[in-house]
């Protein structure tokens, strides 16, 4: 019952042509979403046992240093205090200062977001025509060689950890036979950048793929792709114009849920890799108890969360106008 | 469209059976040499400790940690989302759903790295983090399927045959088992790749513990001297991810 009224209401809703309305509508409701993902992170870093002062003191554990750096660095305030003044700066585009360093975090973000997007943006660029390619070679025949090869694949790689995978991709192709670089420390060639996205691509890939395959596989023995066919469409067209479209329309929906994937293999990526990007920021951070620099990356990424959900789904919206 | 099972029961079986039986010989290799020396079968770490010794304890808290995340997730989810299924007030199903949606909105690594390292060092709070990332997917799932059969007509006869919340709760319950059942494979692999990717990146876990994921991160130094203090351990977690996604799905599969 609440499925079908759910669905009704979705069709309801937007109206024909809406789609600039709806997209500024979800624009708003991501805006809140980084807001809400900043804020939860300013306070859980706070939360971590030990603080910057603690960090900063090191090997001189000296109670009354550690106390002179937390009043220098403002942290015996009150956290709503200290919340409220971040997020204040935060709007206007400043987003503090790094409690170890003193580097603004916004350099720090800038230091780390080329690496991170080239990273992203990589993957995403091989990313969508392999998984169409792999999804349409196992759907062409149900059940058949490539079918059976491709499906087994993608099910047994699912959610394979990244660094594991990483590593034994870098003892056979950089220290056995010596073609591609270990890590990214020292080098600056594009080769730095093969393994890493290999890696990156292999969780969303099989999930993608499958989403793929299974779409087209309904889509091609659906009424209206028969009847395209029987129209004496070419095979070709039938494919691409009548079954893809609304084919992909899940597999556009997980690319959303992808995001989500990626932040989390980047910073793995990065740390197997070497790759100093904003992965790598974080997690040194993190250990550093650097709330400002924590909660400004998660700022960051968030945004790119909300950015990439908002594209996947206009994309969908644009495929299937109904049923979004 | 079913392939052979065995493939992925031998994947599976070898990194359970290091598990198992691997702490109980672990004893008899515990040498010391250099690091990443040449003594042993697979040589030495990066403190000298014999790497099949470490290999072989090495497994409980990869996968007791996946396990027991997987379990705590079904505990939680499952109960959650009967709740959610069959209340007759909205607002009740709306309060267990929409906190959901915030943990859905952060980025999983990014509340793996904030949340473990709260009580650092417990393998109980990797399990409960990991939990809590995979809730929202397994009750969204688990109340989809409750909701279809809790709108049925066998529900609805139960109901006007008087039957208690617990009878009817039990029905739906054993109406959504083969779901529940055909989704394990993911979420155990889903745990895995959390619980092993945080013992990488060194959150909740000392670099001394024997465990898989840390070896990993801890010999990466030495992958050119001693690649197989790396290499093993990244195989077994791999064996084991892709050993449970095949073995679900053939044995599970059938199901759907």
């Amino acid at each position: 019952m609440t499925a079908v009224l759910a669905r009704s209401r979705r069709r309801v809703l937007p109206l024909p042509g809406s789609l600039g309305a709806y997209a500024v509508r979800r624009l708003g409701l991501g805006v809140a979403q980084i807001l809400v993902v900043a804020v939860v992170v300013f306070l859980l870093t706070d939360r971590l046992s030990g603080d910057a002062a603690v960090v900063i003191a090191g090997d001189d554990p000296d109670p009354a240093v550690i106390a002179a750096l937390r009043t220098e660095l403002g942290l015996d305030r009150p956290v709503w205090e200290r919340l409220g003044a971040w997020l204040g700066g935060a709007l206007t585009g400043d987003l503090g200062t790094s409690l170890i360093t003193g580097r603004a975090v916004t350099a720090v973000i800038a230091d780390g977001l080329p690496v991170t997007l080239l990273l992203a943006a990589l993957t995403l660029v091989v990313l969508v025509p392999l998984s169409l390619a792999l999804g349409m070679l196992a759907a062409r025949r149900e059940g058949g060689t490539a079918d059976r090869v491709v499906t087994a694949t993608t099910i047994g790689l699912y959610s394979l950890p990244e660094f594991a995978l990483g590593v034994v991709l870098v003892t056979v192709f950089a220290v056995q036979l010596g073609w591609l670089p270990p890590t990214g420390i020292g080098v600056a060639e594009p080769a730095v950048f093969v393994l890493p996205i290999v890696v990156l691509l292999a969780r969303p890939v099989c999930s993608l793929s499958r989403l793929v395959r299974a779409g087209l596989v309904d889509a091609l023995a659906a009424d209206h792709v028969a009847h395209a066919r029987r129209l004496g469409f070419s095979p070709r067209a039938v494919l691409w114009r009548h079954a893809l479209p609304g084919a992909v329309t899940p597999a556009v929906q997980q690319l959303a849920r992808t995001t989500d994937w990626l932040i989390g293999g980047v910073v793995v990526v990065e740390a197997v890799f070497v790759l100093p990007g904003l992965g790598t920021a974080l997690v040194d951070t993190i250990t550093a108890r650097d709330v400002p620099v924590v909660a400004g990356l998660a700022l960051v990424l968030a945004t790119g969360t909300v950015l990439l959900n908002l594209g996947a789904d206009l994309l969908a919206r644009v495929l299937t106008p109904v049923a979004s | 469209m079913r392939g052979r099972l065995l493939p992925g029961l031998v994947l599976l079986a070898v990194p359970l059976l290091v598990t198992v039986v691997g702490p109980l010989v672990a004893p008899a290799f515990s040498g010391r040499g250099v690091a990443f020396g040449s003594t042993g079968v697979f040589g030495g770490d990066f403190v000298g400790r014999d790497v099949l010794g470490q290999v072989l304890r090495g497994g409980a808290s990869v996968v007791g940690v996946a396990v027991l995340a997987t379990l705590v997730t079904y505990a939680v989810a499952v109960p959650l989302a009967l709740l959610a299924a069959t209340t007759a007030r909205r607002a009740v199903d709306e309060a267990v759903m929409r906190p959901l949606d915030v943990v859905v909105a952060m980025p999983s690594m990014l509340l793996v790295l904030l949340l473990v390292p709260i009580v650092p060092g417990s393998a109980l709070v990797v399990a409960a983090v990991v939990a809590l990332i995979n809730l929202p997917d397994v009750v969204r799932i688990v109340r989809a399927t409750a909701l279809a059969v809790a709108a049925g007509t066998t529900v609805e006869a139960l109901r006007m045959q008087g039957e208690g919340r617990v009878r009817v709760g039990a029905y739906v319950l054993r109406s959504v088992r083969r779901v529940v059942l055909t989704d394990v494979g993911t979420r155990f692999t889903g745990a895995l790749y959390l619980v092993a990717s945080a013992a990488f990146l060194g959150v909740g876990l000392s670099a001394d513990d024997p465990n898989w994921a840390v070896m990993v991160d801890a010999n990466r130094d030495g992958l050119f001297v001693n690649p197989a203090a790396t290499v093993v351990p990244a195989l077994l977690i791999i064996a084991l991810s892709v050993g449970a996604n095949l073995t679900s799905d053939r044995l599970l599969g059938g199901a759907r």
